[in-house]
């Protein structure tokens, strides 16, 4: 697969998740997403994390909405006023609508995320349009020192702790920050140097990696953007709108075509073979 | 032609008085030429004055003419040098700018504009030439330290360079991978391609060189003998410590990461003593030392430790210092010692040869100073238990005598070491104990012989 065909379908998919506060469609590209990155995540990849961190974002803003939003007529159980804030009924409406926040910020975050899972970051940089592709090597360069400032932080803090540091006020921690800040500006500095020696920053620039474009690309690139466009045309012409669960819940309406939008995005598992 | 010509080359720092060169005269006209010099005496500066790094990356003021190539250094940039001059620098996790092999040795090619069908034989070539085509796919990330420092190389030969420089390549690398590079060096200079190299492992590299030039404090004097302390590394010992009664001790001990076992029912003990572990990379002596510092709690097993402070060098030492000066930053260990430890500042500035750099920015000296201002910054005053991991990687000579002797000194007051090396001289040069670690179990090899002086 194209890394650029990529980038349009997780764009598109975004757009749609976040053109409306429908619950319905916001399901329908989570699965659509959720799909895709089961199938093409990059071998030796872990989405465990990715997952939790879904689910624990999903659990806060699902609480706070909870907990904060005192409107709505089937009232659950009611916290007693004295808290402040807190205080009020907890309503079936309010946990819809944050069970509804939920499901838009988990699609969101999957539909990005699939970038990052599914091609490594940098056939996504080598993918950036020619001119930004000296900005594209100062990003991969950057993004290979990121694991070494996570290392050399470790190997610092071991080390100071082994000095007798004990970290009991603020003030301690630049005894671990300042080391590793300088060792990181070191890092980059040397690698700079690297790179200059090797002649970065010279005007006629070539490219070793040209990544093809196939027609399934064409298809997972026009579905989605197709998909998109029309979902945000339905959306301008007021055939799909905002759905809100307030005061009372009702079923949310799905028009067809903006229901078939959603299914398009799952076109990568038609187009791409696995 | 010649390849280089320095014509009454002075070079400052920015904000610096001294030179860091001063009226440096030599010619370089193919060969091997290896570069030897004390720690701080300029050999790192030297070498950048070859592409321009300085003084164009790095700034100061600049006295006399540098001409590499028929190219005037000055009026050349760096990235028009580097057509024709490779340079190698000497960490190998530094290096890499790409997540690929293959792509990163193609990343200096691109900058030149080389076509991408020529790029791509070039770059399999240069992977070849460099020992490591079988890993063109690879991601670097998952390269030993040794590979890293051949795809490094390798990037430098696929631009065909007509003069290669190196700087340090060897520190970070294991015997076998020095030996592989320093090969990899001289294939490429007997097709024709000049070599300066600066090293401090002149082992390797002075079977190879057809000339030597000496540094120090920015002077080379292209006629000068050889000095003597750059002879091979031999220290005789001293005292032969006896092993006296127990002070700490590892028991049945099972240690790793995240609930996997690296070391295995390891026992061990010592006191008074200098244990060393040697074994492959990767074979547990890290995950054992961290084990005995208390960084990593063991699976199973009991750790015994003594009662005084436990000292720790880690692998890159010189990552810790973040104190204004050297002075400081050995009286922070101090400061911050559990017992009170009340050592003495200036016996330990003395001890490891700092008194001259004691008011400076640790981070401003050069490597071989920075290592041994962490070295005093961990072994300051009297340790009951010194822990060292590597602590002569990228060391030059005088600076692995002061250790040997620090370390005689730590046991002649009753403290015990436990130290990993690679480094066959140091550990014959200490060891009371070795001890090989390898697929994460322990051997105590037979007895070292004492070398009585």
């Amino acid at each position: 697969m194209n890394p650029r065909a990529l980038g349009a379908w997780s764009f598109a998919a975004l757009t749609v998740a976040l053109a409306t506060s429908n619950p319905i469609y916001r399901a329908l590209v989570l699965l659509c997403a959720l799909d895709v990155l089961v199938v093409f995540r990059r071998r030796g990849t872990h989405i465990r994390g990715l997952l939790l961190a879904v689910a624990i974002a999903g659990v806060v803003a699902l609480a706070i909405t909870v907990l904060f939003s005192h409107t709505g007529t089937h009232v659950l159980v009611r916290v007693p006023d004295a808290i402040p804030a807190l205080g009020g009924p907890i309503t079936v409406e309010a946990v819809v609508f944050g069970a509804t926040t939920a499901l838009g910020i988990a699609a969101a975050i999957i539909a990005g995320a699939a970038l990052s899972i599914v091609v490594e970051p940098h056939e996504l940089i080598d993918a950036l349009p020619g001119v930004l592709a000296r900005s594209g090597a100062a990003l991969g360069t950057a993004l290979n020192l990121i694991p070494g400032v996570g290392r050399s932080a470790v190997e610092i803090r071991d080390a100071q702790r082994m000095r007798g540091w004990r970290p009991a006020r603020v003030r301690d921690w630049p005894d671990i920050a300042v080391p590793v800040v300088l060792t990181a500006i070191e890092s980059s500095m040397t690698l700079a140097e690297s790179m200059e020696a090797r002649g970065y920053g010279s005007t006629a620039r070539t490219h070793f990696s040209v990544s093809t474009w196939r027609p399934a690309d064409t298809v997972v690139t026009g579905c989605a953007l197709a998909a998109a466009g029309i979902f945000v045309a339905l959306r301008v012409i007021g055939v799909v709108g905002d759905w809100y669960p307030f005061p009372t819940v009702t079923v949310p309406p799905v028009n067809v075509l903006a229901a078939c939008c959603c299914f398009a995005l799952a076109a990568p598992l038609f187009a791409w073979r696995r | 032609m010649t390849t280089a010509r320095f014509t009454q080359f002075s070079y400052w720092y920015p904000g610096s008085a001294i030179p860091a060169l001063d009226c440096v005269d030599i010619e370089v006209d193919g060969g091997i030429v290896a570069l030897a010099g004390a720690s701080g005496s300029g050999k790192s500066t030297v070498l950048r004055v070859f592409n321009g790094l300085v003084p164009h990356f790095h700034g100061g003021t600049v006295r006399g003419r540098a001409c590499v190539l028929g190219m005037d250094v000055l009026s050349h940039r760096t990235r028009e040098l580097a057509r024709n001059v490779g340079f190698l620098f000497q960490d190998p996790e530094l290096q890499a700018v790409y997540a690929t092999v293959d792509r990163d040795v193609a990343f200096g090619l691109e900058n030149l504009g080389v076509p991408r069908d020529a790029m791509l034989s070039r770059v399999h070539d240069a992977l070849d030439r460099a020992g490591i085509g079988a890993l063109a796919g690879r991601a670097v990330n998952t390269l030993s330290g040794g590979e890293r420092q051949r795809l490094a190389l390798a990037g430098v030969l696929a631009l065909e360079p007509r003069l290669l420089v190196l700087d340090e390549p060897l520190s970070q690398l294991d015997a076998g991978g020095a030996v592989s590079l320093m090969e990899t060096v001289s294939v490429a200079a007997s097709r024709g391609t000049t070599v300066v190299i600066a090293e401090h492992r002149l082992e390797h590299v002075l079977p190879r060189a057809d000339r030597m030039l000496f540094i120090d404090r920015g002077r080379i004097d292209a006629a000068a003998p050889p000095p003597p302390h750059l002879e091979a590394f031999a220290v005789q010992r001293n005292s032969v410590a006896t092993a006296g009664a127990s002070q700490w001790s590892v028991r049945g001990v099972t240690a790793g990461v995240a609930g996997a076992p690296v070391v295995a029912d390891v026992d061990l003990d010592g006191g008074g003593d200098v244990v060393v572990l040697m074994g492959p990379n990767g074979s547990g002596k890290t995950t054992l030392l961290r084990t005995l510092a208390g960084l990593l709690p063991a699976l199973s097993g009991s750790v015994d430790r003594p009662r005084g402070r436990v000292a720790y060098l880690p692998q890159n030492p010189t990552s810790l210092l973040h104190r204004p000066t050297v002075r400081s930053e050995i009286e922070w260990t101090l400061r911050h010692a559990p017992d009170g430890d009340n050592g003495s500042v200036d016996a330990a500035l003395h001890a490891f040869g700092l008194q001259d750099v004691a008011d400076r920015y640790p981070r401003d000296l050069s490597t071989g100073e920075r290592q041994r201002a962490a070295l005093g910054a961990v072994l300051v005053g009297g340790p009951a238990l010194a822990l060292l991991d590597e602590p002569t990687r990228g060391m030059d000579a005088p600076a692995r005598r002061i250790l040997v002797n620090a370390i005689h000194e730590l046991c002649a007051a009753g403290g015990s070491v436990v130290m990993a090396t690679h480094d066959q001289d140091l550990a014959t040069a200490v060891a009371d104990r070795i001890v090989q670690v390898k697929d994460g179990a322990v051997r105590v090899a037979p007895a070292v012989e004492p070398v009585l002086a």
